[in-house]
């Protein structure tokens, strides 16, 4: 089933977290990069909710959306939000080097982000691989993926088999069924892809190799876990690691995004403790009348900033 | 008449040539492994010197070497033995092998080129450090490298300086390299370059690792591969040895060889036949190091006279032959350590051994075909066996099949889009299962389904 007929995917709370997280670091990247000239290209959907971020914040114009699904694709020029948002129908494995095509589009550096809601396979293996490879200098790439464990095999012994024969010989030996549990699979996918990519900037011998920026595992109800990182041309290598080795760099983190689902009061009542001196706890949400669980505080505390306010609108 | 100064052509080769021409042909890898090997024959030389049979029981233990890697830097440090100051000034940093130098007892360098090329192939700015026992006290000196200098200084003058230096913590040689090549900052930025280097220490020094030897790498020991034939029911491994005499001196033989793993039944290649998983083939093995691995190549044979090519019907054979010499010139080396020398007499005088041994192998493959379900049940009960525990033993031992009469078969070939086929098998209670395993648990629930009982 297409994303578009199962949710709304501009309302999940950690998802919109991530998303934030990620422009925030786009943003950086442009100051530090020259990106205004770029071109996005991605998975708009029928809401393009990152490719609203793209003009708003990058100042993007030129922006291309795959759409794989016909009545999708029907939908999604229907809906484009901008005049130089074009929409190409077919998957993103045969549509890709027709983009690159594009006139003048091999000549600019893409931020490029593959927002799958399906699990790593061997097409977006191939398409990763494609991008990395391809993508002109400066480029900055970032795929999304399902790190739900069953994708990965029903039972967790079949599941270190199942990634090892996705992504080769970057997987550790004795990578073990521990390393792939529902809690713990996030986290590994998004430490594995970070290798995979690496490893394959270094094959092809790009003069910027690859700079690691964007480690996202997150959940809202469904495991997902986001990658990415720059491409940069050989003299703009230097710059772009200083930019993510700086402690105020957020893309990457250790522990999954958990976003609670929360109402607008208990969000206007919590934000009205922030920023705390001390580290809200669990016993202060007791106090002011409603709970969370303690995970949920300490998300809720570390992303504030990004999360949005959903309210149903009746018109 | 020729004027007095032209009476001569100049024939000396250029630095950069060198350097150019010695790091040109061989691997990354290579080269960290020869690195490898030096520390490995100080650690051999203060061992006791003696050949590496599968029964030697010389304990390698208090050797450690360790090797990191980061983007920008190189660094590889031993407690071998360190070198002596009389050999750094003397030999270790000619370019090639003097005739005078002195033969360490069952080494595996030859060529006097390994370290130099080396850290040539890895970058320009280098510091060799030594601490040997010099009496009772301890010495030290370094050797600093910088190429770029050293290559500008003019074709006159090759030596290296030899510098005052403090005491490493123990006897031992410390490398170290900085302004590392464009290729080699590429493969150490590539986590997958690091993880197969793991992999391919485990398995080429596998037998200094079983002697407790310990590498490693990024801080991590390598544990190294234990490599296994199957023992019992109708199977036995061959396990042989032998001594020859090459220019006076004795070179040691031992082959062994049998089934690893018992073969596929079904031989057409597939996507999901991963050669580099495969174990399968022969393994040419020089004073202990693994010089030639899983070999399907002519190079140990195959598709040679009288020898069919490698096919992958013949999978779960290997075969592994250990030469041992207290000179390593005599054994079937080639200067980069990973492949054998076919013209080498010894090599070429024990070939019809491995064919004999590989063409019992090929025949039980083709017999056991026509009792496939038999033959798999006979193989579970041989069970896998280190090495070193085999019996000696002069031929392979594998079952006699007699040909029967058998029901003509077919055979379906088709093509799906692989998504569909992991939902399939994954439906079948094993995302990883094999395509034809997929094939033919859908025919069998259709056959079921469709036809129920023959």
């Amino acid at each position: 089933m297409a994303s578009f007929d199962s949710i709304n995917y501009s309302i999940r709370p950690s998802k919109s977290v991530q998303r934030g997280i990620v422009f925030e670091g786009l943003r950086r990247a442009s100051n530090v990069m020259e990106l205004s000239n770029a071109i996005y290209v991605g998975f708009g959907s029928i809401w393009f909710t990152d490719f609203v971020q793209a003009h708003k914040v990058l100042n993007i114009d030129d922006m291309v959306s795959i759409e794989a699904n016909e009545i999708g694709f029907r939908r999604a020029t229907f809906n484009k939000a901008y005049r130089t948002i074009s929409v190409v129908e077919g998957r993103a494995s045969a549509k890709l080097p027709d983009i690159l095509e594009i006139e003048g589009y091999n000549a600019r550096p893409w931020i490029i982000w593959l927002d799958y809601d399906s699990a790593l396979d061997e097409e977006v293996v191939e398409d990763m691989q494609w991008v990395v490879s391809n993508a002109p200098p400066n480029s900055v790439v970032l795929f999304t993926l399902s790190a739900t464990q069953n994708a990965y095999g029903a039972k967790p012994i079949q599941r270190p088999d199942r990634i090892r024969a996705l992504l080769g010989d970057i997987v550790p030996d004795d990578l073990s069924r521990e390393d792939c549990t529902k809690e713990t699979l996030p986290i590994t996918l998004a430490r594995l892809m970070i290798d995979f990519l690496k490893s394959e900037v270094a094959d092809a011998a790009r003069p910027g190799g690859f700079v690691e920026a964007f480690k996202l595992p997150y959940l809202d109800s469904v495991a997902m876990v986001t990658v990415g990182g720059i491409l940069p041309a050989r003299g703009a290598a230097a710059a772009a690691r200083a930019l993510v080795a700086d402690a105020s760099w957020k893309g990457a983190v250790e522990e999954v995004i958990e976003a609670p689902p929360m109402t607008l009061r208990e969000i206007a009542t919590l934000q009205s403790e922030l920023p705390a001196v001390a580290a809200l706890t669990r016993a202060r949400i007791q106090e002011l009348g409603f709970d969370l669980h303690e995970r949920q505080v300490q998300s809720f505390q570390r992303y504030y900033k990004y999360l949005p306010s959903f309210a149903e609108i009746i018109a | 008449m020729i004027p007095g100064d032209k009476s001569k052509a100049d024939a000396n080769p250029t630095k950069a040539f060198f350097v150019r021409m010695i790091t040109r042909d061989i691997t990354l890898e290579d080269c960290i492994f020869d690195l490898i090997d030096n520390s490995i024959d100080g650690a051999w030389e203060l061992a006791g010197g003696h050949p590496l049979s599968l029964d030697d029981k010389t304990d390698l233990s208090p050797f450690r070497i360790s090797i990191h890697i980061k983007e920008d830097h190189f660094e590889i440090s031993d407690n071998c033995g360190g070198i002596t100051l009389d050999d750094a000034a003397d030999y270790a940093f000619t370019f090639g092998r003097k005739e005078t130098a002195e033969t360490e007892n069952f080494s595996i360098g030859v060529y006097g080129i390994g370290m130099k090329r080396a850290v040539f192939k890895l970058g320009s700015e280098i510091e060799i450090r030594s601490t040997y026992k010099d009496g009772d006290a301890l010495a030290s000196f370094r050797v600093p490298i910088n190429v770029e200098n050293w290559l500008a200084s003019g074709d006159e003058n090759w030596d290296f300086d030899i510098e005052e230096a403090n005491n490493l913590e123990q006897p031992g040689v410390h490398i170290s390299v900085a302004h590392l090549t464009d290729a080699a900052k590429r493969s150490f930025e590539s986590p997958r370059f690091i993880r197969n280097l793991r992999r391919t220490i485990a398995r080429d020094y596998a037998l200094h690792l079983h002697r407790g030897l310990v590498i490693e790498v990024q801080g991590k020991p390598v544990s190294g591969w234990i490599i296994e034939l199957r023992q019992g029911g109708e199977f036995s491994p061959m396990r042989a040895q032998f001594v020859e005499e090459l220019e006076g001196e004795q070179v040691f033989v031992e082959i062994l060889a049998g089934m690893t793993a018992p073969p596929p039944n079904d031989s057409e290649p597939s996507e999901d036949f991963d050669e580099g998983q495969n174990n399968s083939g022969w393994y040419v093995i020089c004073n202990g190091r693994i010089v030639l691995a899983a070999d399907k190549t002519s190079l140990t044979g195959w598709g040679t006279e009288g020898w069919p090519q490698w096919h992958p019907q013949y999978t779960g054979f290997m075969g592994i032959i250990i030469f041992s010499s207290r000179r390593a010139d005599l054994l079937p080396l080639t200067t980069t350590k990973r492949s054998v020398d076919e013209t080498s007499a010894i090599y070429r005088q024990f070939r019809s051994k491995m064919r004999e041994t590989t063409k019992e192998w090929i025949s039980y493959t083709n017999t056991r075909k026509q009792i496939r379900d038999e033959a798999t049940q006979r193989e579970e009960v041989a069970k896998a066996v280190p090495i070193f525990q085999i019996a000696l033993r002069q031929e392979v031992e594998l079952p006699r099949i007699a040909s029967k009469p058998k029901v003509p078969e077919a055979n379906i070939l088709y093509t799906v889009p692989k998504p569909r086929l992991r939902s399939l098998a994954s439906a079948f209670g094993n995302i990883n299962m094999a395509y034809k395993d997929v094939g033919l648990r859908s025919f069998e629930y259709a056959f079921e389904d469709l036809v129920g009982d023959e």
